[in-house]
């Protein structure tokens, strides 16, 4: 074990791999983030043709690894490979970071429109009609009264669920991407020295803790008024609801 | 003949950290003693009942059970198996009733019998359920403690301490978490019990049942006993200012 | 397409069937060794001890903020160097090898025992100090209170919590077929390599872990419903 001649030889690996992460969880979370707060709506409000197979969908998400997830992504789609080429998206799939990204959206959303949801039902009813009463439309009033409210609500859990996807993207060196786990691993099967599992774990826990750092201030900014339970190193890493 | 010592407090104090508490606290309850303590919030009457038991250690001071002592060293009980054969001996009443929120009234009652003092659960069935009718809780004896009222949750507690068949019952302000109009009936059964000879302690608000009910009334102040004696005297002509007044702040 | 999952010569049921085996067995060893890392960790962090609160929460936090992945590598590799360095300075030629199915079960253990030292942690510190009170004042011994009034309670407040758990455990004994354990996901694979059908494999195999998750959660909900009798709901 040589814990600081691994980093001195190696940092380059290391750093690039925690841009790659950061790319993959910062890309997930964002794609994620824009999808979740539509279908959140639809979990509301939508009839029930909408909301059967967007439960199933989330269900199914929620229900399976998401290395299953990302191995049916990326090693599936090549059973489709001819139509994949013949719809000219097979250039897509052949990209692991492509495939591993993917599956993180497609997870993430799932979460996050159930995190959303909860978020949205929190919203006390006398603020919507006092929003009708002023004369606002319907989708002024999400824009201005439901979806904040929903937001500074879910803010926390958010913050936890985007926690989790940085570490979810890990599983991405499975297939091959040289995020900071795959690096680690390579490194590893050079050199067989075990500080650099160290390494990656310090630099796991930096990710995290900077970002847990950044939500406070986005929570600050939100909900001045508020000063309800945050994100915390301690208390972040919670386990994903599954009911 | 004087009845035989139950219960013997000799010279107890009581701090939290720099907070003295009880200064030096002289009691003793014979047998068939109902002993009232009464005292404004703050008088150290509840820390008192609670040394007695050791739920609250004594910083110093005496504490004897049929007059074998309780060795208390540094604020903790030296022998807890010593302190676990007192608890079995004297039943307590809470303020919130503490009942056991996992367990329906009866098992509530028959808890301690049975897995404490190991006694035959039929025979412990038998009395539990005879004590919970006796309480007027006959029909809700398989209801968690959830789906009854402050009373009679209260009710089953008296009914617990009972069924430990203790030699004396430490009740701590057992009606002061009711409300108003369900304080009687746990009264009521109190007075029963003092009816049939039971030795009691009973820290309380209620002048009504100090003065009608016990036959020592026992009143603190600022940590002390500033006044002691039969209801009687007590009342009728209260010998300090401190408990004049607080018979006059009550009425 | 049916006889791919047919059992027997011409179809993969029994492999999978087998892999599915060991993802339960391995889930169901890792369950108590993380329920008791669990109790050790909340036991830790609430005790008086200024040492031992540091050591739990070190545990939960750090475990909690790596990724399940890197946990189970550190463990593989990292046990396994730790063994064999051990072995060959008694005896220089002998060498030992970690199993897979061993490092998943620490692995899983570990990452289940930091999170659920936190939902106990709450569970306790959301109990009654009132009724532990009652029972001390009926003459129960420390352990009788522990066992009759203190764990039925923090059972039913851990419940939700570790029902969770549970299911985040379930999913990922998957990573577990990443150092080579025959599990669901790895015979899968073993599949996939030799029908040339991955899409069909990884979505059954999906399905089977779908129904292992829903299956969890219906008992789940039955043993919740079991342990808040007498709990008024609002």
């Amino acid at each position: 074990m040589d814990v600081f001649g691994v980093f001195a030889q190696f940092w380059p690996e290391l750093l690039s791999g925690v841009g790659i992460t950061i790319k993959l969880a910062g890309l997930g979370a964002i794609i994620a983030g824009f999808l979740a707060p539509l279908l959140a709506l639809v979990r509301v409000n939508g009839g029930p043709a909408a909301q059967v197979p967007l439960r199933f969908y989330i269900s199914f998400m929620r229900g399976t690894p998401l290395l299953a997830q990302m191995f049916l992504i990326y090693y599936g789609s090549g059973q489709f490979r001819p139509f994949l080429q013949d719809i000219g998206l097979w250039n897509f799939f052949r990209e692991p970071f492509n495939c591993a990204l993917l599956a993180f959206v497609m997870n993430s959303t799932a979460y996050q429109t159930e995190i959303l949801r909860g978020g949205i039902m929190g919203v006390p009813h006398g603020e919507i009609e006092a929003g009708k009463a002023v004369g606002m439309s319907y989708v002024m009033s999400l824009r201005r009264v439901v979806y904040p409210h929903a937001y500074r609500i879910a803010w926390p859990a958010l913050g936890n669920e985007i926690i989790l996807l940085i570490k979810a993207s890990a599983l991405a060196s499975v297939v091959t991407v040289f995020d900071l786990m795959g690096q680690t691993r390579a490194i590893f099967q050079k050199t067989f020295d075990f500080s650099v599992y160290i390494w990656a774990a310090v630099l796991y826990l930096c990710l995290t803790a900077a970002f847990v750092w950044i939500w406070r201030r986005f929570e600050h900014r939100l909900s001045p008024h508020i000063h309800g339970k945050r994100p915390s190193l301690l208390g972040a890493m919670t386990k994903r609801e599954t009911a | 003949m004087a009845e035989a010592v139950v219960l013997k407090a000799e010279d107890i104090c009581k701090s939290f950290g720099s907070l003295e508490v009880l200064k030096g606290i002289t009691l003793e309850a014979r047998n068939h003693d109902v002993i009232s303590i009464l005292g404004s919030s703050g008088s150290g009457k509840s820390t008192f009942l609670r040394c007695l038991n050791m739920l609250d250690p004594p910083t110093s001071g005496k504490v004897s059970v049929h007059g074998e002592e309780i060795v208390v060293k540094n604020g903790h009980p030296a022998d807890m198996r010593q302190v676990e054969r007192a608890r079995q001996r004297l039943g307590m009443v809470f303020q919130q009733f503490n009942l056991w929120t996992h367990r329906t009234a009866i098992e509530n009652v028959m808890e301690g019998p049975i897995h404490v003092l190991k006694q035959p659960k039929a025979e412990v069935k038998e009395r539990a359920e005879a004590l919970l009718v006796r309480v007027g809780l006959a029909e809700r004896m398989n209801m968690y403690p959830s789906q009854l009222s402050g009373g009679q949750q209260q009710r089953v507690a008296i009914a617990r301490a009972l069924c430990m068949e203790p030699d004396a019952i430490l009740f701590d302000e057992p009606t002061s978490a009711l409300d108003p109009e369900l304080v009687g009936e746990v009264l009521r059964v109190m007075q029963s019990l003092a009816a049939e000879g039971r030795t009691m302690i009973v820290v309380t608000h209620e002048m009504s049942f100090a003065r009608d009910v016990s036959t020592e009334v026992v009143f603190m102040h600022k940590g002390k006993i500033a006044e002691q004696g039969p209801p009687k005297e007590m009342f009728g002509s209260p010998k300090t200012e401190v408990f004049q007044k607080f018979i006059a702040d009550v009425r | 397409m049916l006889e791919l999952f047919s059992f027997g010569e011409a179809g993969w049921g029994d492999q999978l069937l087998q892999g599915l085996l060991v993802t339960i067995q391995l889930a169901l060893t890792a369950l108590p060794v993380g329920l008791l890392l669990g109790f050790a960790a909340a036991g830790a962090s609430l005790s008086p001890y200024r040492w031992l609160r540091a050591i739990g929460t070190g545990y939960t936090t750090i475990m909690r903020g790596l990724p399940e992945l890197l946990t189970l590598f550190v463990v593989y590799n990292g046990l396994g160097l730790l063994l064999n360095s051990i072995v060959s300075s008694w005896n220089p030629d002998a060498r030992v090898e970690l199993s897979s199915f061993v490092a998943g079960v620490i692995a899983l253990g570990l990452v289940f025992g930091a999170f659920a030292g936190e939902v106990l942690r709450g569970a306790f510190q959301s109990l009654n100090k009132g009724q532990m009170e009652a029972g001390k004042a009926v003459g129960m011994r420390p352990t009788q209170v522990f066992f009759r009034i203190m764990l039925p309670q923090v059972w039913r407040f851990a419940l939700p919590g570790l029902g969770n758990l549970w299911i985040n455990l379930l999913k990922d004994t998957a990573l577990v077929s990443v150092i080579a354990l025959d599990d669901l996901m790895r015979m899968t694979q073993v599949a996939v390599r030799s029908t040339k059908q991955p899409f069909t494999f990884f979505l059954a195999a999906c399905l089977i872990y779908w129904a292992l998750c829903v299956i969890s959660e219906i008992v789940l909900a039955r043993l919740e419903k079991r342990a808040n009798r007498g709990v008024r709901r609002a």
